[in-house]
């Protein structure tokens, strides 16, 4: 039986327990960010709310995507992952807003999502697989054995993207 | 992050009397749409931590009806209610004059009727500010949202970031021939609005 392993707002997770699931539930603007190295068998889970740290701010937090993907990455080198052989995947930044009389400016989805692609570019780090944007919610698993991300959206069967 | 620090006490029962008003109010309107009587039993105020939300409904990937409105003008801020999915079936059957167990999906009138019912609450709700403080307020146009808990949540973070903080918490009860259903509002003030009706309040 495999555990799960839920991953709250704004916080991140790893394991190197092959049979480990991270979990981010009902990921609606926030982006969820898998990373595992496949060789070493380390996988990190990223559950971030907002695109960036506001100025001023000098504790980097797992809340913004930025940070976030920094921290974990970092992580899982340190427990000996390899940046190059990393399996990236995302999903969320949906704009959970679509009605008339929201403006674009709510689209805190397409931010993060943005957010997620420059950092990433930063690092020099390329995405896997993805699935973002849309207007639902979703629930985001992630595998520590292989690093397959499975996508739950209300009233839909489960499936890997 | 100041847990208490941004609603202290004397804010919440400066919100308390206002939002009782507003919902008498709300009820009285809800009346005369639906040609029924409506009532509202006292709101309960209570904060509750941002991150505890999703354990009050069930569950974050528990499905559910988001009823939202931005408030604008002098106090800025956001109106959220959160109603688990089958509630908003018996909130919508309630607001339509329909036996329980009628509704079985949210179709366009249904959530149209949910909507109004939110507009109203929220409007009601803001004239009491109004009134007591004088100031401007007015409600966006209301977004109805089905999805998941926690994706209904993050719109609210995207304004503001409460994730670590205490939001209030009002609970009342909607009453039409002896039936009733719950429904939980979460009022968000933006951060400056606090300060502003704080001082109002003292």
């Amino acid at each position: 039986m495999r555990d799960s392993l839920p991953v709250g707002l704004g916080e991140f997770k790893f394991s190197q327990d092959p049979e480990d699931i991270l979990i981010a539930y009902g990921l609606g603007s926030c982006v969820g960010i898998g990373m595992a190295d496949p060789q070493t068998r380390i996988a990190g889970l990223l559950h971030a709310v907002l695109p960036y740290n506001p100025n001023g701010s000098l504790i980097p937090s797992p809340k913004y995507v930025s940070d976030g993907i920094e921290i974990l990455l970092n992580e899982l080198v340190k427990y000996g992952a390899n940046p190059s052989r990393l399996i990236i995947r995302m999903a969320g930044g949906a704009n959970m807003l679509n009605a008339p009389g929201f403006t674009q400016s709510f689209n805190i989805g397409a931010r993060n999502i943005k957010a997620a692609y420059d950092t990433l570019q930063r690092l020099k780090l390329k995405v896997t697989s993805q699935e973002v944007g849309g207007t639902i919610g979703r629930t985001v698993r992630f595998y520590v054995r292989d690093g397959r991300m499975t996508i739950r959206t209300l009233g839909n069967q489960e499936r890997e993207i | 992050m100041g847990e208490n620090k941004t609603h202290p006490s004397k804010f919440s029962s400066f919100l308390s009397s206002l939002t009782s008003e507003g919902f008498q109010q709300a009820a009285r309107a809800m009346t005369e749409m639906v040609g029924e009587t409506f009532s509202v039993t006292e709101p309960k105020i209570t904060a509750v931590k941002f991150n505890d939300i999703p354990k009050i409904l069930g569950g974050p990937e528990n499905d559910a009806v988001g009823i939202y409105l931005r408030i604008e003008g002098n106090f800025p801020g956001q109106i959220m209610m959160i109603i688990p999915y089958s509630k908003a079936l018996e909130l919508a059957d309630l607001i339509m004059g329909e036996p329980i167990g009628t509704t079985q999906s949210l179709g366009r009138l249904e959530r149209s009727a949910l909507a109004e019912l939110g507009n109203l609450t929220g409007s009601f709700f803001l004239n009491a500010i109004a009134d007591s403080s004088g100031v401007y307020v007015r409600p966006s146009p209301p977004a109805v949202i089905v999805d998941m808990v926690g994706a209904i949540m993050d719109i609210i973070l995207a304004t503001s970031d409460v994730l670590s903080e205490e939001v209030l918490m009002v609970q009342a009860k909607f009453i039409q021939n002896q039936r009733e259903t719950q429904a939980d509002f979460w009022i968000i003030p933006d951060h400056p609005t606090i300060d502003t009706l704080t001082e109002t309040a003292s």
